[in-house]
């Protein structure tokens, strides 16, 4: 199953503001002031939204001065991107199953496959 | 600013395409995704267990599924049904949840069948969430900034 940290990954991933927070940092660091422009939210709400991209690992935040400027983490986002290969493990066996499956039920009683 | 090139393959296209050729009719293999009885006797690994699901097979209807795996924790998959076209195709947005309910991420499949006079070939497309990530920051208006951050990436590639 996925490690622990992917939950958490795919938790902060999962809300759209948080998204496009990200999408934001890729194109280089930012404050708090600049992330939150876009947004129609409270400062207190948007960093409500990086605590927890930042307990996921997925932006970490300078500790000097009242800056404080946002970076996204690369490696964590890779973590996450290989829920394909988590997909394509899942189909490949599925398929193999399905292949099987259709072999019986045409081999059987044709007539249960097509009139169900 | 510290970019590294892992960052740039998430915004591009990221996408799951498998083929595969079933020894089957067409109309068989479409009902093999539509009809629940079936469904349950291939969707998943080996030793996965469905034990509870629901499907509404017409647009805008929701599908949802539990499994429990070998090591005895629940997956849920759900989704909705975005198109249906009998016997050739079938688009349904796919979120896995792990075992603590918190969603992954939202994927769109799409499910091609293709006749080949008896046998059927069967495509799966998947796109993920680095392209929701991308359309999100095309909404945003940001889409020159990742531009010029991929520009920037690849100046520094070459």
């Amino acid at each position: 199953m996925l490690p622990d940290h992917l939950s958490t990954t795919y938790a902060a991933l999962a809300d759209p503001t948080r998204r496009a927070i990200l999408a934001r940092l890729a194109a280089g660091e930012a404050t708090v002031n600049e992330l939150a422009e876009p947004f129609p939210m409270s400062l207190p709400a948007v960093s409500k939204h990086l605590k927890v991209l930042e307990r996921a690992g997925l932006i970490t935040r300078g500790r000097r001065a009242q800056w404080r400027p946002c970076r996204i983490e690369a490696e964590r986002l890779k973590d996450a991107a290989q829920w394909l290969d988590h997909y394509r493990r899942f189909w490949d066996d599925s398929f193999d199953r399905l292949d099987a499956y259709l072999g019986e039920l045409q081999s059987g009683e044709q007539k249960d496959g097509d009139n169900s | 600013m510290a970019i590294t090139a892992d960052v740039a393959a998430l915004f591009a296209e990221r996408e799951l395409v498998i083929t595969r050729i079933f020894d089957a009719p067409r109309r068989l293999v479409f009902k093999m995704w539509t009809v629940p009885e079936h469904l349950v006797r291939w969707w998943g690994p080996r030793g996965f267990q469905t034990i509870s699901g629901r499907m509404d097979v017409r647009p805008g209807g929701v599908w949802s599924r539990s499994m429990r795996a070998p090591d005895g924790s629940v997956i849920r998959k759900h989704g909705v049904y975005r198109e249906i076209v009998m016997p050739e195709r079938l688009v349904l947005t796919y979120i896995t949840d792990d075992a603590a309910g918190n969603p992954g991420p939202e994927t769109l499949v799409t499910v091609t069948l293709a006749d080949l006079g008896g046998k059927t070939r069967l495509t799966l497309h998947q796109v993920g969430f680095e392209s929701v990530l991308a359309r999100e920051a095309h909404h945003a208006g940001w889409t020159s900034c990742l531009e010029r951050f991929v520009e920037h990436l690849s100046a520094n590639a070459a």
